[in-house]
Formats: structure tokens, C-alpha cells, sequence
């Protein structure tokens, strides 16, 4: 099993619904408040632009750092959340 | 006067350094091939020579000048003044399908758009100079130049060389390091689940590189073109695309519940039995019991002698109560008319 957090493992199991966007893995309580400042405020918002972005982990990646500032490690974590969600349920 | 149909190919070494020298350009490093300076003296002196001719070769060398800005310009037009669908063909052109570019995706296409740019741009503009200053002198120069240049042009350009040094040291992957970025291009067709989690870290530092050398390289692009289709989420082609969660596992809560594990006959018989197993020693028991009294009845029979078996039958009588007194009857019936049979 690769080394995904239980943040990680609660969000990919189960349908997002309404879960607010510091459910995903990555987005802290800080990057969360940043993310709702523009408007983000649900994961489900965020997982729109994730598929408006057409799904690539590279340019999500970018987007959440200029969005939320967020380094690599994080953003990259939460695009990862978010494909495997993705996977699951899309 | 300079001769007009000079062929510097024709001069000695000695003489196109000196032309070299009389029009004042930078002599490239001593001990260089010919055709170094052959070059050098085409493209200084012979653009100065047809200056000084006519009107015709002073276009030739707008033109020759002009050639590098308009390549300049065609290639960085400021993707902030782009229409959205400017920005998307733009984008294509570079070989990267975009998405919808709508409000909040817009930003990130722009400055994806001018990653792409500005390799291409360094590409057209320091490929005179590179040529010039790298050709020929690589076995010697090449620590020096890499030192004062820095190793970003150097990947570019010279990745296939540094393909086998960077597989030595691609097993540590620095982010200031741009070599391991060649070894992205290669390798993950041949490695892929170790890559898996270090490229996603790595990717925005990478991506430039490997967007420029993506574009340098014709027969690398094809493959990111086929690894691209495949993965359509990480760009270095490393996915294991999980179709389906490990349901209940590691604490996931059970979201489809299948039926319990299939049991087969078998297995269902034996629960069946298993759940009656208090009740079977009961059901034994009685069995017993009844073995017992029917073994009577019939020794009764054989035998043909009341005496001993009616003391046993009135001593069972007395041991148990319930059970036996329904058997009593039967048994004083069957014995008469056994004995009739007789």
C-alpha cells in the first residue's frame, strides 16, 4: 500500500458530499480560510476546477499553489486525493 | 579591398583569425577547428562585406537581424493579450491540450503558456552564441562554460550525453539539480512505480525542462504523446489508476455492501450442523435409549424367558419415567403378540 495519509484514505472512501475543503488531503486549516477567500469553500468546488482543468495533476498542481499558496508537497498531495476520488466515483 | 567571391573556407586558420580580429569579433577559445572561425567569418565579416555593397544586401542583413526578433516575436506574444481561443491554439501549438479556459482557469494557462515560451525563446536566441562558444570545445571547456552558464542550457541541448551521467546520479533528486529531469523523459516507460510518488513533487520544477527538451527532442515527444492518452493525469506517464477502492479495508467505511463471503453447500452444512450442536448430544442420547430398549425387546423375544427381562423392564421403569412410560404399552403389546407369533 503506498503512503497515504487517513486524511487521504477518509476522503478517497467515500463520496465527497458536502465535506468542506479542508477535508481534502494537503489543505490545512490556513490553506482552507485561502481557499474559501476566493470562493472555494466546499471540495466539491474544488473538484470542479480539478475537472476543469481536465483532470492533469501538473496544471491543478500550479493553479493550488498560485491559488491558495500552498508548496508542492501539499498541492501535489491533494491532487492525488482528488484523482483517486476521481477514479472511484466520477 | 575584400575580395568578392572570398570563400573563408578557402583561407588558412591564421588569416580568418586575423579577419577576425580586424572586424573586431570575439575569437572563440584557441586550439578551435577551422570551421569555427569559417563561421565566425561568415557570419560577421560576410554580413559586413554585403553592407557595403548595395541596398539588396543591407535588406539581407535587416533581414538576417530582423529574422531573430520576428522569431522572437512569433514566439513570445504576451499571453495576457491573447483571446481565449488564441491562448488555447497557442497552447496547442506548443503540443499541450487545454482544457476550458474560462475565469479560474485562465491564469494558469497564461503561465503555462509562458513556460512553454521561454525555453523556445532561449533555444532561438543563444544558438548562434552556444554554437559558437560550445561546438567544438566541449571536451575542454565544458566544466568551465557549465560553471559560468549554469546547467540549464546545458541539459538542453546536450541531454543525450548527460542522459547516462544523470542515470547515476538520477537516484537523488535534487530540485535545484535540472539532470534528473532528462532522466524523467526516459526513464518512466522502463520505471515506473518507484517514480510514482517523487514525480509529483517534482513535476513543477521539472516541467519547464522537460517541456523545452520535450520540444528539442522529435522522437522523446512521441512518447509523451503515447504516455500522455494513457495516464491523462501525470505527465511522466506514472499512474496506477486504482479503478476500484479496497472497500472496508485500512478503516474505509463499506459503501457497497456485498453479500457475505459465498459459502458454498459444504460450508452452509456445516453451520447447519454446528448450530445444533447442544441439541445433538440430547438427540444422541435418546437415540441410545431407544437402541437399548428395542435390543430388549428382541432378546424378549429370542429367549422366550419373562423373568430376568421383566425385573430389567421394571427396573428401566423405575429409572426413567417420562419417556419410557409411552414405550411401556408398546411393549407389553408387541411381547404378547410376538409370543402369539411363536
Amino acid at each position: 500500500m503506498s503512503t497515504t495519509s487517513q486524511k487521504h484514505r477518509d476522503f478517497v472512501g467515500e463520496p465527497m458530499g458536502d465535506k468542506p475543503v479542508t477535508a481534502l488531503s494537503g489543505i490545512g486549516e490556513i490553506l482552507g480560510k485561502k481557499l474559501e477567500q476566493q470562493g472555494f469553500d466546499k471540495a466539491f468546488v474544488v473538484l470542479g476546477q480539478f475537472l476543469l482543468l481536465k483532470k492533469d495533476s501538473e496544471i491543478f498542481v500550479e493553479w493550488l499553489k498560485d491559488a491558495s499558496g500552498a508548496n508542492s508537497r501539499q498541492a501535489g498531495s491533494c491532487a492525488q486525493c482528488l484523482r483517486e476520488w476521481c477514479d472511484s466515483f466520477l | 579591398m575584400p575580395l568578392f567571391e572570398e570563400d573563408p573556407a578557402h583561407l588558412s586558420k591564421s588569416r580568418l583569425k586575423s579577419d577576425l580580429v580586424a572586424h573586431s569579433v570575439a575569437l572563440p577559445p584557441a586550439q578551435s577547428k577551422k570551421d569555427v572561425y569559417v563561421e565566425l567569418h561568415l557570419k560577421h565579416i560576410d554580413q559586413k562585406n554585403a553592407a557595403d555593397f548595395s541596398s539588396d544586401e543591407e535588406d539581407q542583413v535587416r533581414d538576417v537581424a530582423d529574422k531573430e526578433e520576428d522569431a522572437e516575436d512569433a514566439e513570445i506574444p504576451d499571453p495576457s493579450g491573447l483571446t481565449d481561443d488564441d491562448l488555447k491554439a497557442a497552447l496547442l501549438e506548443h503540443g499541450f491540450k487545454a482544457g476550458p479556459i474560462v475565469a479560474s482557469t485562465r491564469a494558469v494557462y497564461e503561465k503555462k503558456l509562458r513556460k512553454l515560451l521561454q525555453p523556445d525563446g532561449q533555444d532561438h536566441l543563444n544558438g548562434a552564441e552556444k554554437g559558437v562558444v560550445y561546438s567544438d570545445s566541449e571536451e575542454e571547456d565544458e566544466e568551465e562554460e557549465e560553471g559560468s552558464q549554469g546547467a540549464k542550457e546545458e541539459t538542453v541541448e546536450r541531454s543525450d550525453q548527460t542522459q547516462q551521467e544523470s542515470s547515476q546520479n538520477g537516484d537523488f533528486f535534487y530540485p535545484q539539480c535540472f539532470l534528473p529531469s532528462s532522466r524523467l523523459l526516459d526513464m518512466p516507460i522502463v520505471d515506473k512505480h518507484s517514480m510514482k510518488n517523487q514525480s509529483l513533487y517534482y513535476t513543477p520544477k521539472a516541467s519547464p525542462y522537460k517541456w523545452g527538451m520535450k520540444l528539442s527532442q522529435e522522437p522523446v515527444k512521441d512518447t509523451f504523446k503515447d504516455m500522455f492518452p494513457d495516464t491523462q493525469a501525470t505527465p511522466t506517464g506514472i499512474h496506477a489508476t486504482r479503478r476500484k477502492p479496497i472497500k472496508g479495508a485500512a478503516g474505509r467505511p463499506i459503501q457497497y455492501v456485498y453479500p457475505d463471503t459465498p459459502a458454498s453447500p459444504t460450508t452452509q452444512e456445516r453451520r447447519a450442523v454446528e448450530r445444533r450442536l447442544v441439541p445433538i448430544q440430547i438427540q444422541i442420547l435418546v437415540f441410545l435409549i431407544v437402541v437399548v430398549l428395542l435390543y430388549l425387546i428382541y432378546a424378549c423375544v429370542e429367549d422366550n424367558s419373562f423373568s430376568p427381562f421383566v425385573a430389567l423392564l421394571e427396573s428401566l421403569n423405575q429409572g426413567s419415567d417420562g419417556e419410557e412410560g409411552l414405550l411401556l404399552p408398546a411393549e407389553t403389546q408387541d411381547t404378547p403378540a410376538l409370543s402369539g407369533q411363536e
